[in-house]
């Protein structure tokens, strides 16, 4: 018994070195991204008001670059206007209009954002009581931004394009060919699609949108442009994308609210 | 008293400095400067190892929370605190150090403090990053992120000495 304290005595600074170590090491391996979402929500709001002061200096700074963005998609919006008003002057009634909400958007801010780790987070200051649940789609006016990963009543914790968890179906317009869009963790402009097969013809350049094949985005949303492939891993060709949107300054987003989400799932739980 | 009301402050300065100041310095999308190892560099030579390595707890924990990497600040900052006495042994000049002085510029001259952060910096970004990306698969291009992060962190904290801890 005397050794044994005369054994921790000695050694004590190293066994409180080994306990705290193994402390955050088991921070570490149990960090799944749920139990990550609920203890960052413990934090959220101390950390979300500090972040929300601090962005409001920070989007001071770049209003004249936003004030360019808004009038560019001003102008982009009116033109859409124009061409739906030729819609209606032609009397053709067509099933959109009548049922009018399919997707809905609702525009919000980011308050938290990083782009140079593994596993990056956006935090957004929409919440539950805004209308923004779990599993919903962000997109910038530049492109697809990633998709909600968990709602409180005011905040939002998005998994952007940016994280390596982070998965969608898209594909390239010139054939409609569709992969999986990932990320390597290398640089925040640029993701790799994989699982297009080797016989598809690429061109490079080509534009990548979303498919449509999740509930969470409507067909169509621009993701990026082809910056180079090649045939490295057998029958998949391995495409380096180059993202249209700059996570590196991101302030104003859009959250996709599906209104046939939950229709759309029912079927398909049914049929399998 | 003074001494540890002083390394206090220091401790809630350094983690807001970084979170709110540094982790908006981004090089390239790659690197980022972690100057909140001053707070284990600078602590007093006489300091209890047990209470550098409880603050290197702390320390790691908040910045862990803010920047939604649990656990992994804290891995990398307590091994750096509990190695800080061995590296202060290895490097200690001929007479040992001085009885009122700190872990500084002004004390040891600069090649000593250069010495003592690269240690100590290189050490945490090594186990830091390899933590984060937890695969030895890009072991060239992470090493490649953790020499020059580790540049960035040594160059801030090195400079810091002349503009902030001048005395």
């Amino acid at each position: 018994m005397r050794t044994l304290f005369r054994f921790i005595q000695k050694y004590s600074n190293f066994l409180l070195f080994l306990f705290l170590e193994t402390v955050a090491v088991v921070f570490i391996v149990q960090d799944s991204s749920f139990q990550r979402s609920k203890i960052i929500g413990l934090n959220r709001q101390v950390s979300g008001y500090i972040y929300h002061k601090m962005n409001g200096a920070r989007e001071y700074l770049s209003l004249r670059q936003t004030n360019e963005q808004l009038a560019l998609e001003n102008m982009e919006l009116r033109n859409r206007l124009d061409r739906i008003g030729l819609y209606l002057d032609s009397a053709v009634v067509r099933s959109e209009f009548r049922d009018p909400y399919h997707y809905q958007y609702v525009p919000g801010r980011v308050v938290r954002n990083s782009v140079f780790k593994q596993y990056n987070y956006i935090t957004l200051d929409r919440g539950k009581k805004q209308g923004v649940f779990k599993d919903m789609g962000v997109i910038s006016d530049e492109g697809l931004v990633g998709i909600v990963l968990e709602a409180s009543q005011n905040f939002a914790t998005v998994i952007p394009v940016i994280n390596r968890d982070f998965r969608l179906s898209v594909k390239m317009i010139s054939n409609n060919y569709a992969g999986i869009l990932q990320w390597e963790g290398d640089s925040p402009r640029f993701a790799v699609l994989n699982e297009i097969p080797f016989h598809v013809n690429i061109v490079e350049k080509d534009t990548i949108v979303t498919s449509g094949f999740s509930s969470i985005f409507p067909e169509g949303i621009q993701v990026g442009t082809i910056e180079s492939f090649s045939l490295d891993k057998g029958n998949f060709f391995e495409i380096r994308v180059k993202l249209t949107t700059d996570f590196q300054h991101l302030f104003h987003v859009n959250i996709i609210r599906n209104y046939r989400q939950e229709e759309q799932l029912n079927l398909e739980a049914q049929t399998r | 008293m003074y001494i540890i009301g002083r390394n206090i402050v220091r401790f809630i300065v350094v983690i807001l400095f970084q979170v709110l100041v540094m982790d908006n310095v981004l090089i390239n999308g790659y690197m980022i400067p972690y100057v909140y190892l001053l707070f284990i560099l600078l602590m007093p030579f006489e300091t209890p190892h047990w209470i550098v390595l409880l603050s290197g707890f702390m320390l790691g924990m908040g910045i862990d929370l803010f920047e939604h990497t649990l656990g992994m600040h804290t891995a990398a900052t307590v091994l750096v605190a509990f190695l800080r006495p061995y590296f202060l042994g290895l490097l200690a000049p001929r007479d040992g150090y001085e009885p009122d002085s700190f872990p500084r510029i002004h004390y040891y001259g600069f090649l000593w403090f250069l010495k003592y952060t690269l240690l100590v910096v290189f050490l945490h970004h090594f186990v830091l990053f390899y933590l984060e990306v937890f695969q030895l698969q890009n072991f060239l291009s992470t090493l490649l992120r953790v020499i020059l992060s580790s540049a960035l962190s040594v160059s801030s904290i090195v400079l810091s000495q002349y503009f902030v801890f001048r005395k």
